[in-house]
């Protein structure tokens, strides 16, 4: 039995996909069984890489950047302007970056089962935060290191507080503008508070990677039945991943659109804009705060 | 082993390891360990320090010694005493003005503090007192002043309502106004009580007036101000875009901190000390057992307790309302032994999606819920209302102290009633008040 | 039947040096704790005052607030074992005679002090690891997490030295079973 941790509900696309594998699995009949715990219901989403890595927990799918204050490297998968849109972003799943990450991961006893980037936006209480300019003196709550540095950059004032007080904040003026998963904007009905909201499209600034991830040293020990049951699964459940990640940036635009919300889209000048930016502060920061970090940069802006 | 069963012996254990007498959080931990140990190896127990820490790793839990130090710093000057007389030169043409004043205040007082103790001892101190010299009868003197100090939990800003949001990922904001209309319900039915009480016992002119002169009642008015403040101030902040709920919490303790060191000249370091060394010990204990009930929890969790018990209880398909009383029965038992907190995080997961399911509003249940837990601070074993009461005025019987607070129980059954009976009465200002949303 | 007892009980030393020295440290522990408890309710309010007043950025302040505050709650555990302030439920003790309520006062102590004592023995561990392997916070402040996790292994060790100190001034009948007074 193999035991598998994550903070979300059991309507959340991050569940679908881990019950996916559990269920590829058990059609299998490998004689494997795989036992989620949704909703933070054994860890607390920020405490399950620890127990991961040391053999307390067997599986978990969680954004990997929670883990960028054990592993620097990791900080790169929540990176504003290193993925342009959803198949990019697949595209760098399948490049040497993401080997030379999934090497990290191995030194702490950690591999990739599922690869899986999710998408997110801006929204702005009284107008469009999609510009540096729009940005400028805003108290911001912003999903990310990375993020609060390049906006802080851009004359932004960092507020930082939980996905779910966001809607509260937003309400009673603490908060002028947001930047979350569009999963969470929806969900916290950040949309009743807002006016004008900035999907991500063609061009998006905010990809988080949360792929499905599992011991080493317990997947190693299964059969081999086992392993290749558990392999053929996950293949299936990425591109399911896949396509309900795109699914979930449409339905934000959507609801966003049907509840009188402005919607803006992202340019690639201001794309390019945002890069610019994210250079000077937090491509800079990573490069000054990681081993190797200039190389792995690199290699990550070399994927087309 | 069937989770169910093994669910079934972790009740049974707990409630023996309790009932030892060990302290409630390491009791936690001891029956935790214990189980994690024998049907979860030994990897699980090596994580208990880890959850401990990640279960304390919350800013929000930040408020909770905060809401307790408004309390405490008030508590501990006059300003409780100053509360009630203005009340009572007021409202001295009510019957039964003294007992009504103090509930008032009682009310006004928790409108403050985050806790039921310090509402009960801020008001108690002289209330308790004043009303046996004017010839109230004992029960309804300390009745009255534990009933009316559990307000503290459901008139916000609230601790428990706190940890209930943490632990259901609920709108702090929306929960505290939550508990506004059913606390001024309450106080309106022990004041009926009270009153009704005081007539019955027979002595007639306790519940006669005492004339005051104008003079006298505006004279008052400037040393109920300081309280006004406070109450607006923290309001303000709030519900007006200064900071989140939690943040609030920490102006709220600053200003009280404030008012009693300038107005009640609380400037003596050993008087200071007193009501930080109080704070400190009611805050580490409540924070405590949080972090226990979070071991325990991840002890359930991984048995698969949690799921197997939710799964069995929304299989039972009972009427929805059979399925809230027997909630209620339930967290009823849980609130005679445990501490509000306590009973909050233990149930919390296992009653969510119920009560969600069900298709309750888990707004309105965390007032149900916190009633039930109000009752929970007035009745036996653990009745931590009962032994402030005890230790203000010690030589009232406990055994009066305990039947004066019957009556007041009855009166928060019937609030749980009429509050199945119109929701309203819970959810109607959140949603005024921050709109329908989430 | 008492719960948590009001007023200013708290464990009695009967002038035993080790208790004292005990009692000593747990109430130093008091204070730095209630440090901790006002130095975060002042950073919360700096943190609105630059937010509200100034509208600048607020980086560190919410992470250090949580950490004063796990570590005020870890390190005031001895304090408020100290003065009694750990809730429990003493109906069963206040039944049993004195000899009874004794043994189970002993049996008590003695499960109370493993359990802290193991998970003491993890503690340690787990904030060794975080020391080793250089663990920041994945914030933009990146404190080394040896810091706040050294709250951990600290607090219980205080604990435990309280508990071991509560046991002895039992043995030595310095202390009553249970702090209860013979009825
Ligand atoms: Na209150
Ligand atoms: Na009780």
């Amino acid at each position: 039995e193999l035991r598998l941790s994550h903070q979300w509900s059991d309507n959340d696309v991050r569940h679908k996909v881990a019950q996916m594998v559990a269920d590829e699995v058990a059609a299998a009949d490998v004689d494997l069984d795989i036992k989620i715990f949704g909703n933070q219901s054994l860890f607390k989403a920020r405490e399950q890489y620890t127990p991961l890595s040391r053999g307390q927990l067997d599986m978990t799918v969680l954004p990997l950047s929670y883990a960028g204050g054990q592993q620097p490297a990791y900080n790169l998968t929540l990176m504003p302007g290193l993925v342009k849109n959803h198949d990019h972003a697949a595209r760098l799943t399948s490049s040497p970056f993401m080997d030379e990450l999934e090497k990290i991961m191995a030194e702490d006893d950690v591999m990739v089962l599922v690869h899986g980037y999710l998408a997110g936006g801006f929204a702005g209480k009284d107008g469009c935060a999609t510009t540096p300019e729009q940005l400028k003196g805003k108290q911001t709550r912003a999903a990310g290191k990375a993020f609060e540095q390049m906006l802080a950059g851009a004359g932004a004032s960092i507020a930082s507080m939980a996905s779910s007080e966001i809607y509260n904040a937003m309400q009673t003026g603490v908060l002028d503008a947001a930047n979350t998963s569009s999963s969470s904007f929806v969900s916290y009905r950040i949309y009743e508070q807002v006016a004008c909201y900035t999907p991500p499209g063609d061009y998006a600034l905010w990809f988080m990677y949360q792929p499905l991830l599992m011991n080493k040293t317990t997947f190693e020990g299964l059969t081999q039945e086992q392993k290749d049951a558990l392999m053929a699964a996950s293949e299936k459940a990425q591109a399911f991943y896949l396509e309900e990640a795109k699914k979930e940036d449409g339905d934000s635009r959507e609801v966003f659109k049907n509840a009188g919300v402005q919607i803006d889209e992202m340019t690639e000048e201001t794309f390019k804009e945002w890069q610019a930016i994210a250079k000077e502060t937090s491509y800079k920061d990573f490069v000054a705060s990681t081993p190797d970090g200039q190389k792995l940069l690199d290699m990550a802006l070399a994927v087309e | 082993m069937d989770p169910l069963l093994l669910g079934g012996l972790v009740a049974l254990a707990t409630v023996i390891v309790l009932f030892s007498g060990v302290s409630v959080a390491i009791g936690l931990l001891i029956v935790s360990a214990g189980f994690l140990l024998v049907f979860d190896g030994a990897r699980s127990l090596q994580l208990m320090p880890e959850i401990l820490f990640a279960d304390l790793n919350n800013f929000t839990l930040l408020s909770i010694p905060m809401f307790i130090i408004m309390g405490a710093s008030i508590a501990s000057t006059r300003a409780g005493a100053d509360l009630y007389e203005a009340l009572e030169r007021w409202l001295t043409r009510v019957p039964g003005g003294l007992v009504i004043s103090n509930l008032g205040a009682c009310a006004l007082f928790a409108a403050m503090s985050g806790s039921s103790p310090a509402t009960c001892a801020a008001i108690g101190k002289m209330g308790i007192p004043e009303m046996r010299k004017r010839g109230y009868p004992d029960g309804v003197a300390s009745g009255s002043i534990a009933a009316g100090g559990t307000l503290g939990i459901l008139i916000p800003p609230s601790v428990t309502m706190i940890v209930y949001g943490i632990a259901t990922e609920t709108s702090i904001g929306r929960l505290f106004l939550a508990g506004v209309m059913p606390g001024l319900l309450l106080v309106a039915l022990f004041m009926a009580w009270s009153i009704f009480a005081t007539w019955r016992s027979g002595d007639g002119k306790v519940l006669a007036y005492t004339p005051y002169s104008w003079k006298q009642k505006v004279e008052i008015l400037p040393r109920v101000l300081p309280f006004l403040v406070i109450i607006l101030g923290v309001l303000y902040a709030m519900y007006g875009g200064i900071a989140t709920p939690s943040e609030t919490a920490a102006i709220g303790a600053l200003l009280c901190l404030l008012v009693a060191v300038a107005i009640y000249k609380l400037w003596s370091p050993k008087a200071l000390w007193t009501v930080l060394r109080d704070s400190t010990k009611e805050s580490v204990m409540i924070l405590f057992i949080i972090a226990a009930a979070g071991v325990f929890s991840y002890m359930l969790s991984s048995l698969f307790i949690t799921q197997s018990v939710a799964a069995w209880i929304a299989d039972l398909e009972v009427n929805r309302w059979v399925l809230m009383a027997i909630i209620n029965v339930f967290l009823l038992v849980a609130g005679f032994f445990l501490p509000p907190v306590a009973v909050i995080l233990m149930a919390a997961p296992i009653l969510m999606p119920i009560i969600t399911a069900s298709g309750f509003d888990p707004i309105w249940f965390a007032v149900i819920l916190t009633i039930n837990l109000e009752i929970g601070l007035i009745t036996p074993p653990v009745g931590l209302n009962l032994y402030v009461i005890n230790g203000i005025a010690p030589d009232i019987k406990l055994k009066t102290i305990l039947w004066g607070s019957m009556p007041y129980v009855l009166c928060m059954v019937l609030a749980i009633v009429i509050l199945c009976i119109f929701p309203g009465i819970a959810t109607w200002l959140p949603s005024a008040v921050m709109g329908q949303g989430l | 039947m008492a719960g948590q007892t009001p007023g200013t009980h708290h464990a009695r030393t009967g002038g035993n040096p080790f208790l004292r020295a005990v009692a000593g440290i747990s109430t130093v522990s008091g204070w730095i704790a209630a440090a901790m408890i006002v130095a975060a309710v002042a950073i919360t309010c700096q943190m609105i005052f630059i937010r509200f007043v100034l509208n600048g950025s607020t980086i560190w302040q919410t992470e250090a607030v949580v950490y004063l505050m796990i570590a005020a709650t870890l390190i005031g555990l001895p304090y408020v074992q100290h003065l009694r302030g750990h809730v429990n439920v003493d109906l069963v003790p206040m039944a049993l005679p004195m000899g009874a309520r004794r043994a189970l006062a002993f049996l008590t102590m003695a499960a109370g002090i493993a359990i802290v004592a193991v998970m003491l023995w993890y503690a340690w561990e787990f904030w060794h690891f975080a020391y080793v392997r250089g663990w920041k916070s994945d914030t933009v402040w990146g404190v080394a997490l040896w810091k706040p996790y050294l709250a951990l292994p600290v607090g219980l060790a205080l604990l435990l030295l309280q508990l071991i100190a509560d046991l002895v001034a039992l043995v030595l009948r310095h202390d009553t079973p249970f702090g209860l007074d013979a009825t």
